[in-house]
């Protein structure tokens, strides 16, 4: 090691660096400069053909908060209804997920091929997720409604256009195409449960609820509280569900609050308010995938030790 | 205890309890069969009403099986000059790709470092980068949008590919299996004269092959299968395949014949590559959630 000399090692020093560099440059133009540029363009009025632009501060941000004008009532109205979405989806999510695993939790013939069944959906992109559940609820010539009319007790109905009932080909849809996320996770955590937890509590008399609610329930908590972060995170992110199947209607009832910001800025051009938006929604969402982040240390924590 | 007293059991005695326990198991069965049936229904549908002709989509009573099984629906939609389902699959295939290839590389040659050398600054420059995940995306979208009309790249591949790129997920996997490579092996190659270069992809390159894998093939699902950002920079023969399936139904608002052939186009070769690789594609699916360990 003596024939290294001092300058050598001047260029050593350097190469950390080096390998840091491209990532680098990348991340301050895609990611760093974006967030100050989102917030610069949200305190001026944004025309993409003029040289010079105006500021105006924060009015764009008090026209959210407004009552009376149209950003507030339909930054709200869509505010609510993506809520409204996520109050309803996570839950699904998180229970149908868990009983899928649960019902795959012991061995059984064809276990793997259920597995992946469930697990398909997943991979369709939301696009051909939302042409397909479109096409099943059509109003008069669709499957779901074609077997409602067999049923003695029901019958059609025009669920696309009609208010509240739009929510089911959405919500029933989303659970279809990414339920099967979730139970993985439920699967891989069910997997770590060890067995000798189970022979302890039959031996103590305990039946298969008891065994849920002491042991599986309380093991599962770390992924139960993950799943929900995320699916929470994506639920809130609603986009192309709505726009394929609904098309956020019938009167914008199911328009989410993304759908909404992409109208504010794409439609009608306004990406100084659309900007603003998506920064209050944004603030919004922190609180949210700062949790997540959260959950993610912990890991990075237990994966250094 | 248990086991022994089962093991002391006459063989006839345990092959009936296996049977019973069968039996037990039956209900559990014909569930898991219902919901594989409801969750593959979709799907088959799609495909049934593919090839149907159009009055027969609509059809009563309901034609389960195509009653006059046709590829006119295929034909038409790769005959109508508007569609362009060649091109948009490639642009699809050929962005997802550059988009893994890029992101795993720099995924790789930055978390090297982090994970692997000693200098200034380590830690501070790791926990910036890392903090960003928090960022929500709805935040990059107008900016990114502005910047792409600054930088000329409306409608291009590159408005595809770049924003995306330089995303700290990949460098967070990456750093924790670099983490786990023991450092005998590098130690031995430094002596030896190799530099860091040598080192990562020799020495390291050989034990990252699964995590990489799983990345790239988990990156390229999430570039084809974006939705919100090539809707609104790429139009006409520029779109992705997924996207490009809803505004050109839009075109067929009331023919779900050809609808259906356009998003079993835009799905059976994932699909596919889903049965060949389904160990990745769950691997990756929950790599990005937890590793249980």
């Amino acid at each position: 090691m003596t024939r290294r000399r001092p300058s050598r090692f001047g260029a050593r020093a350097l190469t950390p660096y080096l390998y840091l560099l491209p990532h680098a440059i990348l991340f301050l133009i895609f990611i760093v400069y974006p967030v100050g540029f989102g917030l610069y363009v949200s305190l001026h009025r944004w025309n993409i053909l003029a040289d010079e632009q105006v500021f105006v501060g924060l009015q764009f941000y008090q026209r959210i908060f407004t009552p009376g004008t149209p950003q507030f009532q339909f930054f709200w109205k869509t505010m609510l209804n993506t809520l409204l979405f996520v109050a309803v989806s996570v839950p699904l999510l998180i229970v149908c997920a868990l009983g899928l695993a649960l019902l795959l939790q012991k061995p059984i013939f064809g276990r793997n091929v259920f597995r992946t069944i469930f697990f398909l959906p997943t991979i369709l992109a939301v696009s051909v997720m939302g042409i397909l559940w479109k096409w099943l609820f059509e109003n008069r010539t669709g499957l779901v409604n074609i077997l409602l009319e067999a049923l003695p007790f029901a019958k059609a109905l025009p669920f696309l256009t009609t208010v509240g009932w739009a929510w089911v080909p959405i919500i029933v849809g989303t659970v279809w195409w990414t339920v099967g996320f979730n139970m993985i996770l439920y699967s891989a955590a069910l997997n770590n449960i060890p067995k000798s937890y189970y022979e302890a509590a039959e031996l103590d008399g305990a039946g298969s609820w008891n065994q849920f609610r002491f042991i599986t329930w309380p093991m599962l908590s770390p992924v139960t509280l993950f799943a929900a972060v995320t699916t929470t995170i994506g639920s809130f992110q609603l986009f192309g569900q709505s726009q394929v199947i609904t098309a956020g209607g019938p009167l914008r009832t199911t328009q989410s609050v993304m759908m909404y910001i992409t109208e504010e800025a794409f439609t009608n051009f306004q990406f100084s308010s659309a900007a603003a938006m998506s920064f209050t929604f944004g603030l919004l969402l922190l609180i949210v995938t700062a949790f997540q982040f959260r959950l993610m240390i912990r890991d990075l924590g237990r994966g250094n030790a | 205890m248990a086991t022994v007293s089962r093991a002391q059991e006459p063989s006839a005695a345990r092959g009936r309890r296996r049977l019973n326990a069968q039996f037990r198991e039956l209900p559990r069965f014909l569930l898991l069969c219902l919901l594989a049936v409801i969750f593959l229904a979709p799907i088959y549908w799609m495909l049934s009403t593919s090839f149907k002709p159009e009055s027969d989509t609509v059809a009563r009573p309901v034609q389960w099986i195509p009653a006059r099984p046709t590829l006119q629906n295929y034909q038409e939609i790769f005959a109508s000059p508007n569609a362009r389902f060649v091109r948009w699959t490639w642009n699809s295939l050929f962005t997802a790709g550059v988009f893994s290839l890029v992101t795993v590389l720099l995924s790789v040659v930055t978390a090297y470092p982090l994970a692997r050398m000693r200098f200034p600054g380590r830690n501070a420059w790791f926990w910036f980068i890392l903090s960003s995940m928090m960022i929500p995306g709805v935040i990059f979208l107008i900016p990114h949008y502005l910047m792409m009309i600054r930088f000329n790249w409306i409608d291009t591949y590159h408005a595809l590919i770049w924003p995306g790129v330089p995303g700290v997920f990949g460098i967070f996997l990456m750093r924790q299996f670099f983490l786990s490579i023991p450092r005998e092996l590098e130690e031995a190659a430094r002596l030896d004269g190799a530099n860091s270069w040598q080192i990562l992809w020799r020495i390291h390159a050989p034990f990252l092959i699964a995590p990489m894998a799983t990345l790239a093939l988990f990156n390229f699902m999430a570039s084809w299968n974006n939705y919100v950002w090539p809707l609104f920079v790429v139009h006409g023969e520029m779109q992705t395949l997924p996207v490009a399936i809803t505004s050109f139904s839009s075109r067929y608002w009331t023919s779900y014949g050809k609808l259906m052939a356009g998003a079993a186009i835009a799905s059976v070769p994932i699909l596919i590559a889903f049965l060949f690789a389904q160990r990745y594609f769950i691997r990756g699916m929950s790599l990005t959630g937890l590793k249980d360990d």
